[in-house]
């Protein structure tokens, strides 16, 4: 299966049996319909309803970002398969809170272990990075003793304002970033981060959306924070192994350099030619594989994305207690 | 795995022909990428190979036409040259 | 509680299936085993008529004159499974008067087939069956794992071993 990325201005039609956009030039591109798994909308699309009904027949999530590369929202197909009893149980660990917290703080945990290993990596290939380490590893055992979302959320928030503060020490090429700024993001670094991050997201979500679950039941961010939250929750886990890996080797290897931004009154952003590095970086980083120990077959990091899923469902339907995916390899 | 698909739609009988011409291009696009006239590539499942397949088969004539298909495991498998214009835009999936 | 023949077939195979089945969580979608599956069938009888729900419940692949059963399917690892499938829907037309004689299990891609008959034996064991399958079907958790050379080839091997 593939996904489409289109930074074209023009048309996009339901052409016989394949959906086709076309450029103002008159150049064009068609969707293979049978494989494609998702659309990326970068640039200027104008479609009507036919087409829309068409992508949603076959199943075909559209992701969109606006001019500036913020992600802006998904065009979500009815779901297929629903389980009612799956809802249920959803719906039952967020309106108990010990059930709620308890997932919440998992996703957490997940989290921080893999960003522990991104600095030990880093560590490892000479970066003094000792006293951020330990300060995590500080923050990482208080995790399991809040007792509220909100104090959970502050502990991660810490996690993360020690986490950035390495990345100047981490990253070799010249930058300024001293910490998160999102709305909107004001530098190289910051607009790197919400662009790969809002990627995750939507990957998450086509995931998801295969799985059963509801996208709109999450429990470390509150339901209804964004459309699909439990999106973000699953994410959290995947950003250090995805954004922040992809950031690192980006600018380390200097395929991304401040000359792939642009700057207009308030908005720092990616140029399209930058937008395509990253996203064919992020595409291939994707598809990469590594051995499951479990299932003793390669999965690569998309499928992960879907194995939480099902570790999910699994913890839901009190099956086996949840455990985040902590990096192995 | 990765398909490099081809096809000879016989005109002996031109208003059918054409038809069916027709019908296996549209049928075609849906799966692989349209490379050269009749000529078409792309990564498949066995199970979308098997599907293409069988909507071509409501089509083709059995003693007419004939489809050929190149198969690799894996599109590394395939050295794939230009010998003129660069046409590796055709096969990406950013437009 | 409607039973349908996949569920039958899944009694045989694995009960935790069977659960997740009845259960509605279904991780089949997508999966190159079923999806060649249904496009066998679908490729294999295009001209009888296919596929007919019967009742609401079971759906049958076709049927000759209302005397045989026929049930497409593309190898014969499942045998077993898959007779049992032909004889439930044999008795449950019979239940609702239609006289039906015998059932087939075709088997187009090594171009074989086996004609399929319902004792008043099978019958009783079938009745039993129903039941367990209900049992299976009212159970708080999933049946564990079988942990069988079978589940690297099931749709559910993911999310059994992951």
């Amino acid at each position: 299966m593939e996904s489409y990325f289109l930074f074209s201005s023009g048309e996009l039609r339901r052409k016989d049996n394949v959906v086709r956009m076309t450029a103002l030039d008159g150049r064009f591109k068609v969707l293979k319909i049978e494989v494609m798994r998702d659309l990326y909308l970068f640039g200027k699309a104008s479609m009507n309803t036919d087409c829309l009904n068409y992508l949603a027949q076959s199943k075909i999530p559209v992701h969109f970002f606006n001019h500036y590369g913020f992600y802006t929202g998904t065009f979500y197909p009815k779901e297929a398969n629903v389980s009612g009893n799956l809802l249920i149980r959803q719906v039952e660990h967020y309106t108990d809170f010990e059930k709620r917290l308890n997932i919440a703080q998992e996703f957490i945990q997940g989290a921080c272990y893999n960003i522990l290993k991104n600095l030990k990596y880093y560590r490892q290939r000479g970066k003094e990075l000792d006293k951020a380490i330990n300060e995590i590893q500080a923050l990482e055992k208080m995790i399991s003793r809040t007792v509220t979302i909100e104090e959970l959320m502050g502990i991660e928030g810490n996690i993360h304002r020690v986490y950035y503060g390495t990345w100047t020490t981490i990253i070799n090429q010249e930058v300024d970033f001293e910490k998160r700024v999102k709305r909107p993001p004001d530098n190289v670094v910051n607009t790197l981060i919400s662009f790969l991050n809002s990627l995750v997201y939507t990957t998450c979500l086509s995931e998801i959306y295969v799985s059963q679950l509801n996208p709109t039941i999450s429990y470390l961010h509150s339901a209804g924070e964004r459309r699909f939250s439990l999106s973000l929750d699953i994410a959290e886990i995947f950003k250090p192994l995805l954004t922040d890996r992809i950031i690192f080797s980006l600018l380390n290897r200097k395929v991304i350099t401040e000359k792939d931004f642009s700057k207009d009154s308030n908005y720092f952003y990616l140029k399209d030619k930058g937008k395509r590095k990253v996203l064919e970086m992020y595409n291939s980083t994707l598809d990469e594989t590594v051995r499951h120990k479990d299932l003793k077959r390669n999965v690569s990091y998309r499928k992960m994305m879907r194995l939480e899923c099902y570790k999910l469902i699994k913890h839901l339907l009190g099956e086996r207690e949840y455990q985040a995916l902590r990096k192995w390899w | 795995m990765y398909v490099i698909l081809i096809y000879d739609i016989s005109m002996i009988e031109l208003r059918q022909g054409a038809k069916v011409s027709r019908n296996v291009f549209k049928i075609c696009k849906k799966y692989l990428t349209h490379i050269q006239k009749s000529v078409f590539e792309g990564e498949l499942t066995p199970a979308k190979l098997q599907k293409l397949r069988n909507e071509l088969a409501q089509y083709l004539r059995e003693d007419l036409d004939s489809v050929v298909i190149f198969k690799s495991k894996q599109k590394k498998g395939l050295d794939k040259e230009f010998w003129a214009a660069d046409e590796s835009e055709k096969t990406s999936n950013f437009f | 509680m409607r039973i349908t023949g996949t569920m039958i077939n899944y009694y045989f195979i694995c009960q935790r299936k069977l659960w997740c089945f009845t259960h509605h969580l279904n991780f089949e979608e997508g999966h190159q085993n079923v999806e060649l599956g249904k496009l066998i069938d679908e490729a294999s009888y295009s001209r009888e008529k296919k596929q007919i729900m019967i009742d609401g419940t079971i759906n049958v692949d076709f049927i000759q004159d209302w005397k045989v059963v026929h049930e497409v399917k593309k190898s014969r690892a499942m045998e077993e499974s898959a007779e049992w499938q032909v004889k439930y829907y044999l008795y449950f037309m019979r239940e609702r008067g239609i006289e039906v004689e015998k059932g087939i299990l075709d088997y187009p891609k090594i171009r074989k087939r086996k004609e399929i008959f319902l004792t008043q034996k099978d019958g009783n064991k079938l009745k039993e069956i129903l039941d367990e399958i209900k049992n299976i079907a009212h159970l708080e958790k999933a049946p564990t794992t079988i942990n069988s050379k079978i589940c690297k080839k099931c749709a559910y091997y993911e999310y059994c071993y992951c």
